[in-house]
């Protein structure tokens, strides 16, 4: 069936809008959108109509506790408590290897902590390490730049920046995920240094079933999101680890 | 500088991490924001949690923002709605396997029937196109409120209004393309 004959993009469009598509049809329909700047234009189009319908609802002082906790997410330092060891001490594994030269890539990584679980002071714990998505993005000087990891099920990346990256005025840094088949999608933005946790819209499970790799632009922050407008600055596998 | 364009040059810098752009895109927009959750999921709590986690999204801009493409609030309404959508959607399967829950439920949304209607008026007022909207019946006119402001899909309306599904899903399509239509007129997004 071709979503984008114009009827049917029009009329899945609004309904997807208004919210009455529904189920395993508003899944596909997003799935279309990440892909066809088309569907996206229409659906624009149908968002600017209803914004006229929310002109009459009501405006809502949230509480002060909502604006803190959202502060609490973001910003403190324990969002993600396990996360920081866990980076700090896959980091550490990897440096030598990587920057010694032959063995770039997260497989290496892998075989490592699967041969080794008590360089990770696993052995004390019953479980191995948590099914997960995990990319090691490598830049153009073959240096290891972005460690990407998201829990199978989970619905959130966590980045870590290997090297700081050059952002300038008026740029973002932009990760994107490249399908064995079909178009790269964005999967969020990247500080120039440090950490983050990025929201997905769907599981790790649904995204990255079919990625293959991962890749890093700089691009103008007013560049469009349905597909890269610049080159690669870093990229490389996205492996199931499990 | 209009509203928007100030919220466009604000939004440039939270895609920067710009932590005091951040929390003024939220005071500036957050209590409209809250208002269309809370219609749809009619419950203070879960609306500010979806609230609260559409700003997470903004953020981390998920899915990425353009300008160029939709204002600021074009694009937080529908991060917000949609948020609150899916937290509806998986609200109503679960009162769906718990039956007791259910006539609770109803209630609830047939007590604020009338409301959807007096926010479309109001709304079709300030756009300035009520007069080309009155073409449409009153049940026309209700559907699209029901599944703008409640969020309520075709089944849903059709039970609430109490008339065939197919019925129902007909009153929706007239509304939109009667919408549609009405806004052209005026030339909005023709």
């Amino acid at each position: 069936m071709n979503l984008l004959q114009p009827e049917r993009l029009e009329r899945l469009s609004r309904e997807y809008v208004l919210g009455t598509l529904t189920g395993r049809a508003r899944r596909r329909f997003e799935r279309l959108l990440a892909e066809a700047p088309l569907a996206t234009r229409v659906v624009v189009r149908w968002q600017q109509r209803f914004d006229v319908l929310a002109a009459g609802v009501p405006p809502v002082q949230p509480r002060d506790q909502v604006w803190q906790g959202l502060q609490q997410r973001l910003f403190a330092s324990g969002e993600k408590p396990a996360a920081p060891s866990f980076w700090a001490r896959v980091q550490a594994l990897l440096a030598p290897r990587v920057l010694g030269g032959a063995l770039a890539g997260v497989l290496a990584a892998t075989v490592v902590l699967k041969l080794q679980p008590q360089w990770l002071e696993l052995e004390s714990r019953s479980e191995a390490l948590p099914q997960s998505y995990v990319g090691l993005l490598i830049n153009d000087a073959g240096q290891p730049a972005l460690l990407a990891s998201s829990r199978r099920h989970g619905r959130s990346i966590t980045v870590k920046l290997l090297q700081p990256l050059t952002v300038p005025d008026g740029q973002v840094a932009r990760l994107w995920a490249l399908p064995r088949e079909g178009a790269p999608f964005l999967v969020g933005l990247v500080p120039a240094r440090g950490s983050a946790t990025i929201a997905l819209t769907d599981s790790a499970e649904k995204l990255f079933f079919t990625v293959g790799r991962l890749a890093l632009t700089i691009e103008p922050v007013t560049a469009g999101a349905d597909a890269p407008s610049t080159p690669f600055v870093a990229s490389g596998h996205c492996v199931k680890l499990w | 500088m209009t509203p928007s364009d100030d919220l466009s040059a604000l939004m440039a810098r939270v895609a920067m991490q710009d932590r005091a752009a951040f929390e003024r895109v939220y005071h500036a927009t957050c209590a409209h924001l809250l208002g269309v959750a809370l219609r749809i999921l009619n419950n203070r709590e879960r609306a500010e949690e979806v609230l609260q986690e559409a700003f997470v999204n903004v953020w981390h801009g998920a899915r990425g923002y353009n300008p160029s493409v939709a204002t600021p609030m074009t694009w937080l309404i529908n991060v917000v709605r949609n948020k609150a959508i899916d937290t509806l959607r998986s609200g109503s399967s679960e009162r769906r396997s718990t039956g007791a829950l259910e006539d609770e439920a109803f209630e609830v949304r047939a007590d604020s029937a009338l409301e959807p209607q007096q926010m479309l008026d109001d709304s079709l007022q300030r756009a300035h196109i009520d007069a080309c909207m009155q073409t449409l019946n009153a049940q026309q006119r209700q559907a699209l409120a029901l599944a703008y402001y409640r969020g309520l899909v075709h089944t849903e309306i059709a039970a609430q209004m109490g008339a065939p599904l197919g019925t129902a899903k007909a009153w929706v399509r007239r509304g939109l393309d009667k919408l549609k239509e009405c806004l052209g007129a005026r030339g909005v997004t023709a």
